[in-house]
């Protein structure tokens, strides 16, 4: 391995290009790993190996009866398929394209080899290699995953499948819709976290996690003694009691274990001595007192009640620090660890620096889509045993059947096919065992632009609650670095809780413990259960920790993770293995487990780096591939614990002897969305976040497949383009084959004064040629029902052939459908549907009904008034129901208006204030006319630097033919072009060096006063435009129930004077507005009021006077007016045995 | 009824004011695999007849469409 480091003449002869340009690296990494590989991974894994494990599991395995001892059913293995669907009868192969147009499920059969009891013989069902006998379910299969047709497959095929090349996969297609399983965010399981609370209080806590049970054991202090707090226990419980309780009766040895120093000592010696106080010395007190504690109420149904000392020490093998194994009630392991946890804490007390980090990155586990199906499935899997149990029950508790009962033939797949769907289409994770119940996990993929599907497959979600005040896990975080992207995180409510993951990021999934620890044992550490705690924390050695739990103690740590490193870098171990050695907790960190974020750097000896020039050159020829750097030891990945033993050079010329390792390029910290950002180093920053958030709302190619979707919103721009100005990451992520934008000539200048508060002034030709012309699909889908009566909807050619002008069938087709290319407008029928009146009872002759058992449900489209679209598609088809579907796909083609939402790379947002002719326009000697004009106001305050720069590159780009460089940190690499460079690529095109042009004002014909900085910017539409939220009203809709205005835009609803209006109005002294306002113009009532006993009365309109129902006369009857809110009060009122009466004087 | 105000819509389509002869010719629906034209009847299964492919398309209006440039 070393080979490769030490090569000294290399650095001699070429002293000149020393450094070699490692970006070839990230081409060859995405293409290996692709931007969404951490779901892939995952998923592939549960497929592939966690699933096995699950249905190997003790608890899982097999199914018995308690009727029939003799009887089981064990899985024997277990395999997931490929996606297919059944119908008729017939197993045919299905695509993503054909789920989401046919709203299904992408999913493919779990099936099971088993071995069971029939009679007295014992069966043994196995299907074709790769496939099981029985299936049990279906899984959702996630796009490019190993089991997804499209894996493998080129550029030509995937278009065969009606799917785009540049689509990351990593999502679901659940009933039509496509979902993505979010990655979130937690504390580390199984690790000791020492936390101080507000007044300082030091306390450990141990998130435990097994696959049997999930338990938080916390030790605090309290009153300077030491306490376990356990959800089991009614009340905090002296450490020292239950540490006595697990057979360490002697103080000394308590002592040795958490550590002989003195200072450790005077803190334990209260702890002690309260132990002592309750009397507690022997292993069968403590446990009898613990017994005294244990909440009652656990578990009593079923078995005989158990003694208060054994389920106190059940508590403590099966809850206290449940990852722990207590094999045969030894319960040592647990006691050295809770003898650490303390040592921790001591430490803590003594030096508040040694405090965990709750956000540190290192602390954190990603948990994606594999991990979650994996619990999902568990529990489904679980339950679907329990009800296989109770029939066998139920079945073999009947005497005298007539046929052999076969267990095979009552296997329901539904119990697992509609958990793992629901769970998925719906987000909402239940599973019992372990208390969870999550909501929101899944999310519906945004399909807003190419940019924002990418986006959220690399989308973190945090456990916080979004309530909280605290700063600490909304801010950035140091080791964040390289592994979330430090911009892209939303405002407001969700800021810094909801991270993305930077470009190389890459999350693990589980490695095999079981070689590991038998290597480490091999490599010289000695086991726990050899040593006391004296030798446990002797100043020489090092505790060894794997992924949690205690493994011993090395004495030459340095050494041991040494060897451990180029085991890994041989390829020997896992790749995603991470040693770590802590040297100021003595303590040396193995991590195999899944959800750690890591990343790859390249490994350097001694400050050389160990990828050379022919290493690229093997790269760039296609000889090698990432992996190859992998195997042989030139590239690693270092997850965040890992990197605090490392010294990453950014430059290879910056690497000292010192120098571990150096990074591949650095502006892989930023993730995909502020990869698009130009010069983005030279922003403000928060302008990189709101750019992070604005790139997902432009519109912009979607997929290549963009027009055969049926999609239920779809924003496409007409002419899209790539930036004229692109970044590495842009080519990277196929930003420049499916823009979202277009290069917009942006003159720097005042103009007209419509250009206020960053409002732009358009070119009205500009638009006539095209820029920013979007279109909007919007899609309408109806189900032909079939009810449970067996009638069914249905429908029919229109009826009336008048040539209505009004009539609102005209654009259907003899099938009832709407035609293709007609134009529609609001309110026309598409789909003229007619519904059974009866869908409940049964019906004569259900496929012959007369019309008059059918009702017309017309399918009418909803859009905006006076605008007219057109229908673009109709799809007809059926989904996994047999029911017929039609899918109306309905066109609108919109040009920029006066308050449609523009956006340049740089969080420069602005709504387009005035749209102006050519005519009027500046232009430049050489007839440069812009497309739009953008106030200076917006730069000085914004600091956009970048977009500046972006205007000259741009300027230059389009000057010499050619496209300009602006990645993020990119000049010391070449990555992007400096001002300098850029200014005399201007000069040399006959332009001033700094951008400027003389214009001529288009109304004046004059030159103008200044020199205008101006060149083409990237502007992006955004999908915010008027068309879709103007809104005024006069008159209206009004609710039934209040008679008031009904509410939004949706419902044509009416402008609200609100109270803080109408506080106003009250201020003013305005008396007769405020009564126009609230009554007049909302819900003015006239009411009959009896003067007598002032109730509500009623007009007569046969006697023709008024009459009051509770006096029984019709004298002294006033008539005034309310708001019919305020009637509708009295009589609510009324209903509750309230009476208002109304008392009246003249006015 | 926004029939007032959709004065835009009628005053621009043609289709609404010359009398039109009633378009009898049965639909004819494309398959979204092989291409070939499948007609149905009410109750029908959507299936193309050729290839057993279960999405099918309209075709494109025969009848003359007047679209607004813009």
């Amino acid at each position: 391995m070393v080979v490769f480091g030490f090569s000294g003449p290399e650095g001699l002869d070429a002293p000149v290009k020393a450094t070699v340009d490692k970006f070839q690296l990230l081409p060859a990494f995405l293409k290996v790993r692709g931007l969404v590989k951490q779901h892939i991974d995952s998923f592939n894994y549960l497929v592939n190996c966690e699933i096995k494990k699950i249905i190997h599991a003790k608890a899982n395995e097999k199914v018995t009866s308690d009727v029939d001892p003799n009887f089981y059913l064990k899985y024997l293995d277990i395999f997931v398929g490929e996606p297919c669907v059944e119908q008729d009868y017939l197993v045919e192969k299905i695509t993503p394209q054909q789920c989401r147009l046919r709203d299904m499920t992408y999913s493919a059969p779990i099936s099971v080899d088993v071995e069971y009891t029939r009679g007295k013989e014992i069966v043994t069902r196995k299907g074709k290699p790769g496939q099981g006998a029985l299936v049990i379910g279906r899984m959702p299969v996630m796009l490019r995953s190993s089991r997804c047709v499209l894996t493998g497959k080129n550029e030509a095929e995937l278009a065969e499948y009606g799917e785009c090349p540049l689509d990351p996969g990593g999502y679901f297609v659940v009933k039509g819709t496509e979902k993505v399983i979010l990655i979130q965010e937690q504390l580390s399981k199984n690790r000791i976290i020492i936390d101080a609370d507000s007044s300082g209080n030091i306390s450990a806590s141990v998130t435990s996690s097994t696959h049997e049970r999930k338990s938080k054991t916390n030790i605090i202090v309290k009153h300077e003694r030491i306490f376990l707090r356990l959800n089991t226990f009614t009340d905090d419980v002296p450490i020292v009691a239950v540490l006595k309780a697990m057979g360490m009766e002697s103080d000394q040895e308590i002592v040795q274990i958490v550590g002989r120093d003195p200072k450790f000592a005077g803190i334990l010696a209260p702890s002690m001595q309260e132990c002592a106080s309750l009397n507690i010395y022997t292993q069968q007190q403590a446990l009898e007192y613990l017994g005294t504690k244990v909440k009652v109420g656990r578990e009593t149904w079923g078995r005989a009640p158990k003694s208060k000392v054994d389920e106190a020490r059940d508590i403590l093998l099966n809850v206290f620090l449940a990852h722990i194994n207590a094999h045969h009630y030894n319960f040592r392991p647990k006691c050295v660890y809770v003898g650490l946890m303390l040592r921790r804490m001591l430490e803590a007390m003594i030096n508040p620096e040694s405090v965990d980090d709750k956000d540190y990155v290192g602390n954190k586990r990603l948990e994606l889509a594999g991990q979650l199906l994996a619990l999902l499935f568990e529990d489904l899997f679980k339950r679907m045993n329990g009800e296989l149990k109770r029939t066998v029950d139920v079945t073999l508790s009947k005497q005298n059947r007539s046929t052999q009962f076969d267990v095979a033939k009552i296997i329901r797949p539904d119990t697992i096919t509609t958990g793992l769907e629901h769970a998925i289409s719906s987000g909402n994770w239940t599973v019992k065992r372990f208390r969870m119940d999550r909501k929101g996990v899944t999310q519906v993929v945004s399909r807003l632009s190419f940019i924002a599907a990418l986006g959220h497959m690399t989308r973190i979600q945090s456990q916080f609650e979004k309530t909280r005040k605290v700063s600490g896990p909304r801010a950035l975080q140091p080791s964040q670095w390289g592994m979330l992207c430090p911009c892209d995180t939303p405002e407001g409510e969700a800021c810094g809780l909801t991270k993305n993951l930077a470009l190389m990021t890459h999350v693990t999934t589980d490695d095999e413990e079981a070689p590991l620890i038998a290597l480490c044992t091999n490599l010289g550490v000695e086991d726990v259960s050899l040593l006391s705690g004296e030798e446990l924390h002797s100043s020489k050695t090092f505790i060894v920790f794997f992924n949690g739990t205690l493994l011993g103690v090395h004495r030459r740590p340095h050494h041991f993770a040494e060897v451990l490193r180029k085991l890994r870098r041989a390829g020997k171990i896992g790749e995603f293995v991470s040693v770590f050695v802590n040297s100021k907790q003595h303590c040396i960190y193995i991590a195999s487990d899944g959800g750690r974020v890591c990343r790859p750097l390249v490994i350097a000896d001694r400050g050389t780096s160990r990828v050379k020039e022919h290493h690229m050159k093997e790269l760039k020829d296609g000889f090698r591939t990432f992996d190859d750097f992998l195997r042989e030891g030139l590239v690693e990945y270092l997850d965040v614990n890992e990197e605090n033993n490392a010294l990453i050079a950014l430059y290879e010329r910056e690497a000292t002897t010192a120098t571990t390792h150096i990074e591949i390029e650095p502006f892989t910290i930023l993730g995909v969305c502020a990869g698009l950002i130009p010069y983005p180093h030279h922003n403000q920053s928060p302008r990189n976040t709101y750019q992070c958030a604005m790139g997902k709302q432009a519109m912009g190619n979607i997929a290549y497949n963009q027009l055969c979707r049926m999609d239920s919103l779809l924003y496409l721009l007409v002419y899209p383009q790539r930036p004229l100005l692109t970044t590495k990451s842009i080519e990277l992520v196929g930003y420049d084959k499916l823009g979202a934008g277009q290069n917009a000539t942006v003159a720097v200048m005042s103009y007209s004064g419509y250009d206020i508060e960053d409002a732009i002034v358009m070119n009205k030709s500009s638009l006539d040629r095209g820029f920013g012309r979007c279109i909007v699909l919007k899609k309408f889908s109806t189900v032909i029902k079939k009810y449970q009566n067996r009638t069914s909807d249905r429908i029919l050619a229109p009826r009336i052939f008048v040539l209505n002008p009004l009539s609102r069938s005209q654009l259907l087709d003899q099938d009832g459908i709407a035609a293709v290319g007609e134009r529609i407008s609001d309110k026309d029928v598409y789909v003229n549907k007619e519904s059974p009146k009866n869908v409940r009872e049964n019906v004569l002759n259900p496929m012959a009904m007369p019309d008059s058992a059918y009702k017309p449900t017309p399918q009418r489209y909803k859009g905006a008034l006076g605008e007219s679209c057109v229908v673009d598609k109709v799809l007809l088809t059926t989904n996994d129901e047999q029911q017929f579907v039609i899918k109306c796909l309905i066109r609108h083609t919109r040009r920029p208006e006066v308050g449609d939402k523009f956006s340049s790379r740089h969080g420069q947002k602005g709504v387009c204030g005035t749209i102006i002719q050519q005519e009027d326009f500046p232009f430049s000697e050489r007839g440069i006319c812009p497309d739009l004009i953008m106030n200076p106001h917006g730069f000085p305050s914004r600091m956009t630097v970048g977009k500046m720069i972006e205007l000259l590159g741009g300027k230059a780009g389009v000057a010499s033919g050619k496209f300009h460089y602006g990645s993020a940190f990119g000049e010391p690499s070449g990555h992007a072009d400096t001002v300098e460079s850029i200014s005399s690529t201007l000069v040399r095109h006959g332009f001033s060096y700094n951008g400027k042009d003389l214009l001529y004002s288009g109304i004046t014909g004059c030159p103008l006063q200044a020199y205008i900085f101006m060149g083409p910017v990237y502007y992006q539409k955004l999908k915010h435009m008027v068309l879709d939220k103007m809104h005024a009203r006069a008159q209206g809709p009004r609710v039934v129930l209040t008679r008031q205005p009904t509410e939004g835009r949706s419902r044509e609803g009416g402008l609200r004077l609100g109270e803080m209006e109408r506080d106003c109005l009250i201020a003013y002294g305005a008396s007769m507005m405020i009564l126009e306002r609230l009554m007049i113009s909302s819900d003015q009532f006239q009411v009959q009021v009896c003067t007598k006993c002032g109730l509500l009365g009623y007009y007569n309109h046969k006697l023709k006077m008024s009459f009051c129902s509770f006096c029984k006369t019709g004298e002294g009857m006033a008539t005034m007016k309310l708001p019919y809110a305020c009637k509708l009060l009295f009589q609510e009122l009324q209903s509750m045995n309230i009476v208002p009466r109304l008392t009246l004087a003249e006015a | 009824m926004g029939g007032g105000t959709d004065q835009t819509g009628d005053g621009a389509g043609t289709a609404g004011l010359i009398p039109e002869p009633v378009p009898l010719e049965p639909v004819t629906y494309t398959c979204g695999d092989c291409g070939t034209d499948n007609s149905l009847k009410p109750g029908d299964v959507i299936q193309c007849r050729e290839c057993g492919y279960r999405i099918l398309y309209k075709k494109r209006t025969r009848r003359i469409v007047q679209y607004e440039a813009r």
